[in-house]
């Protein structure tokens, strides 16, 4: 006797709705494993893709181009010409943004007091691809690639106990090898959340800076693209334009923040397994308590001739349905918890100690259908795997010795 | 079978043992698969919670102590100024005295005092801004394991003698050997002028030390700066780092006016703020798999019971009162967390014990990542009460309520309804 699948589907999901109070102790189980792996994934996802992000907003970039040795020692000698004229050789609709700085360590001081900062020449039309662009400023933000004027991170204003409007001396190495020092008025300052970058770069026009140290030359070309995919393909053509230059991908330059990108992948498989690991006693339980209190009933239904691959697609099939709705209500529950956060999660209490993990001072969750549709799918499949032992322990015992229970 | 029972526990009385727990003991293996992957669930969350509760308490105790360590002391003492607004003519006065004074105080092990300042460190035509240490070579070895990070070169002795960050160093281009000059403002607004040789320089991993900070005698920074017999912060080893805090209040009320002590988590707050948020992103994670495994011991009561509604109905039909039965199911409960807390318990302590004496490598990437958070390659787990005390405790609560959710429909259970229900 084969029975038809919609027979055994009718079968499973009565046998579910025999048993509605264990039953929905199990879903609520599975729902809470679920909702909680969904919801904690996308905040395992929305702290990659900040850092990320922040890694390659940090003036980063997804590849840059550098003189060779500037990495190990950035002053103005480690830096190349570059032709008015020069584009990324990218499709525009990959291409994000491109920008071409000046970037050299240099001395700020204030009557109050003297920092060491690296001071960094803009062309601000060019800066949507970083930090630079997106923050708030008091005053003004620089007009644009001759500005004279300096911006100024408050934290570092601060320390100097200067503001907007105020005149500060920079100090730093021309391009013949001595010191240049020279005036230079605020003319805003900006807010980066409170991080470090704040108190470590000062921002000019690109083509005062180029002034200063008395060379037309840049130090460094940031190119951000729109995904990551065309990365390599980018990079290729980039170090055969670029001879003897370096051309580096936001990896190779924050090999820090590309390590915990790594991490937090694992991460989340790690944290879906412990979950899971933590359902399956609980399933089990319930599986082999639901089939074998149905023995006899199962050895009836193979004595009038069912096969034992129907007992066992039988139990299967009831635990994939529970599955299935644990894993669609658990879904929509994480779901829901995701909307609850909003905005993302406040963390500017801690800010200063999620920003050695490179975090910024929220957390939004960022989930993913990738990941959801994963999490679905593997979750039905735990639910198949831990029917099969209490499906092919019942098909063991004899249709005889079941009816005799 | 719930005459069985019921005769059993009448042997165990006679033989002298109580009689509930020992029914409950054998209704217990009436179903022994179930108990068993019960407890097994138990088991691994014990185990899996007592496991990263060590494992987290021993990165906290090796962060805190290898952050204290490295440069800034278990305390600093600190004008109240200072702390505000870091000027250098904010010091503490009178420092000798003080530090004397300090070192005869109950719990302090030892003090070092330091000038602070802001310099432009140059080297030919290069220069860049760093921090200035003025120390006390003699007890700067005392207090901190700064100097053992001197990765090239030797430690300050002579007056002249200054160690630099290798960053600083390289971006210098200068290495043991170069001579450096700072130049700074010192406390009468005057320039504060110091010709120094790099005998050293340092690795410490963290990023602020390494590109900008130099390290010269404390009387050559002191004459520089203008200073006299003081400094602007006195860092303060205490017999152990558990103990500063207490240390901070008791040196607090000793200290005179301007002079505040500060405990290690208000000196680095990156620290504290970082092992907070673990420890809360821990108890959320624990809480869910906790929350995961309770409800299939609730599940597994539900069963229970619900099998065996006719043994209750007799025994009550017997003269059971419902609330032995109730007390009976939470024995079952007690026993099944028994066996799964001591699973858990079981596998877990040998691991944690042993990683906690021979520690495990994290691997160069995970290690990279963590430098700056002073977490060391090689980490040890701890054991510590609460880590192996908070999961079995969490877990007996869980299955208590976890049973008593379906053994209270017993208190409402007909004896002769229930004698009718199927089997």
């Amino acid at each position: 006797m084969v029975l038809p699948l919609k027979l055994l589907f009718q079968l499973s999901v009565r046998n579910i709705f025999r048993h509605k109070r264990r039953n929905g102790m199990l879903l609520a189980a599975i729902v809470v494993a679920v909702g909680a792996v969904v919801c904690t994934s996308s905040l395992i996802r929305g702290f990659q893709y900040d850092m990320a992000d922040a890694a390659v907003a940090n003036l980063t970039g997804h590849v840059k181009i550098l003189a060779p040795g500037y990495l190990d020692d950035p002053n103005i000698g480690k830096s190349f010409e570059l032709a008015e004229t020069w584009r990324p050789d990218v499709a525009d609709e990959e291409l994000a943004g491109w920008a071409a700085r000046v970037r050299v360590p240099a001395v700020i001081m204030s009557e109050r007091g003297t920092r060491g900062v690296q001071f960094v020449g803009i062309d601000p039309a060019q800066e949507h691809i970083s930090f630079i662009g997106s923050v708030a400023v008091e005053g003004e933000h620089l007009a644009d690639a001759s500005d004279g004027r300096i911006l100024v991170g408050r934290a570092l204003a601060e320390q100097l106990e200067t503001g907007a409007g105020r005149r500060l001396v920079i100090i730093t190495q021309g391009h013949d090898g001595l010191n240049r020092e020279s005036g230079f008025r605020i003319a805003g300052l900006y807010d980066a959340e409170g991080t470090g970058l704040e108190k470590m770069f000062v921002f000019t026009g690109v083509d005062t800076l180029q002034k200063m140290v008395g060379a037309d030359v840049y130090t460094e070309i940031s190119i951000r693209l729109r995904r990551d995919p065309v990365l390599f393909q980018l990079k290729a053509s980039l170090v055969e334009f670029f001879t003897g230059l370096d051309v580096l991908n936001w990896q190779e330059l924050e090999p820090q923040a590309a390590a915990m990108f790594v991490f937090a992948d694992s991460a989340f498989f790690i944290w879906y397994f412990i979950m899971m690991g933590a359902l399956v006693f609980g399933l089990v339980n319930t599986l082999v308590t639901s089939v074998m209190e149905r023995v006899r009933e199962l050895g009836m239904l193979r004595a009038l001739g069912m096969r034992s691959r129907g007992v066992v697609a039988q139990v299967v099939l009831e635990s994939s349905v529970l599955m299935l709705i644990g894993v669609a209500i658990g879904i929509a529950t994480g779901w829901l918890a995701v909307l609850s956060m909003g905005d993302g999660i406040d963390l500017t209490q801690w800010a200063e100690g999620i920003e050695a993990f490179g975090m910024r001072g929220k957390l939004v969750p960022v989930p993913l259908a990738d990941d959801i549709v994963l999490i679905g799918l593997m979750s039905v499949v735990l639910g198949v795997v831990a029917s099969l032992y209490p499906a092919l322990r019942i098909v063991r015992i004899k249709p005889l010795e079941a009816l005799r229970r | 079978m719930a005459e069985a029972a019921v005769a059993a526990g009448g042997r165990g009385a006679r033989a002298g043992r109580p009689l509930l727990p020992a029914v409950a003991w054998r209704n217990l293996w009436r179903n022994g698969r179930r108990t068993w992957l019960t407890a097994g669930g138990i088991a691994f969350t014990v185990f899996l919670i007592v496991f990263s509760m060590s494992f987290q308490r021993g990165a906290y105790v090796q962060m805190i102590d290898n952050a204290t360590a490295l440069l800034s002391g278990h305390l600093q003492i600190q004008n109240r100024h200072y702390v505000e607004d870091k000027r250098v003519e904010q010091t503490v006065a009178d420092v000798s005295r003080l530090v004397n004074r300090l070192e005869g105080q109950p719990g302090v092990e030892s003090v070092a005092p330091r000038v602070e300042a802001f310099a432009l460190v140059s080297a030919g035509e290069r220069a860049f801004g760093a921090q200035v240490l003025g120390v006390d070579p003699e007890r700067e070895r005392r207090t901190v394991r700064f100097f053992d990070r001197v990765a090239e070169g030797r430690m300050i002795e002579g007056m002249t003698d200054a160690v630099v960050g290798e960053v600083l160093a390289s971006n210098l281009g200068i290495g043991v050997g170069g001579e450096i000059v700072l130049l700074g403002t010192g406390k009468e607004g005057g320039v504060a002028a110091l010709a120094l040789d790099v005998v050293g320089v340092f690795r410490t991993g963290i990023p602020d030390l390494d590109r900008a900070m130099v390290a010269a005698p404390l009387a050559m920074v002191r004459d520089a700066f203008g200073l006299g017999d003081e400094a602007h912060t006195l860092v303060v080893r205490s017999a152990e780092v558990t103990e500063s805090a207490r240390l901070e209040r008791q040196l607090d009320d000793w200290l005179p006016a301007p002079l505040i002590a500060r405990n290690w988590d208000e000196v680095m707050p990156d620290i504290r703020q970082g092992i907070e948020i673990d420890r809360i992103g821990g108890y959320f994670v624990y809480g869910l798999i906790a929350i995961v495994v309770i409800f299939s011991v609730v599940n597994s009561f539900i069963m229970t019971v619900f099998e065996r509604t006719r043994e209750f109905g007799m025994l009550r039909a017997i003269g059971m009162r419902p609330g032995r039965i109730v007390l009976m199911v939470q024995i079952e409960a007690a026993f099944v967390w028994v066996l799964g807390a001591a699973i858990g318990l079981a596998l877990a302590l040998p691991i944690v014990l042993w990683l906690q004496v021979y520690g495990f490598y994290l691997g160069d990437e995970v290690a990279s990542m963590v430098e700056s958070m002073y977490v060391p390659a090689r980490l040890h787990t701890r054991m510590t009460p609460v880590a192996l005390g908070l999961a079995p405790a969490v877990m007996l609560v869980g299955t208590q309520i976890a049973a008593l959710i379906p053994s209270l429909k017993i208190r409402r259970l007909q004896p002769v309804t229930a004698l009718r229900a199927e089997e």
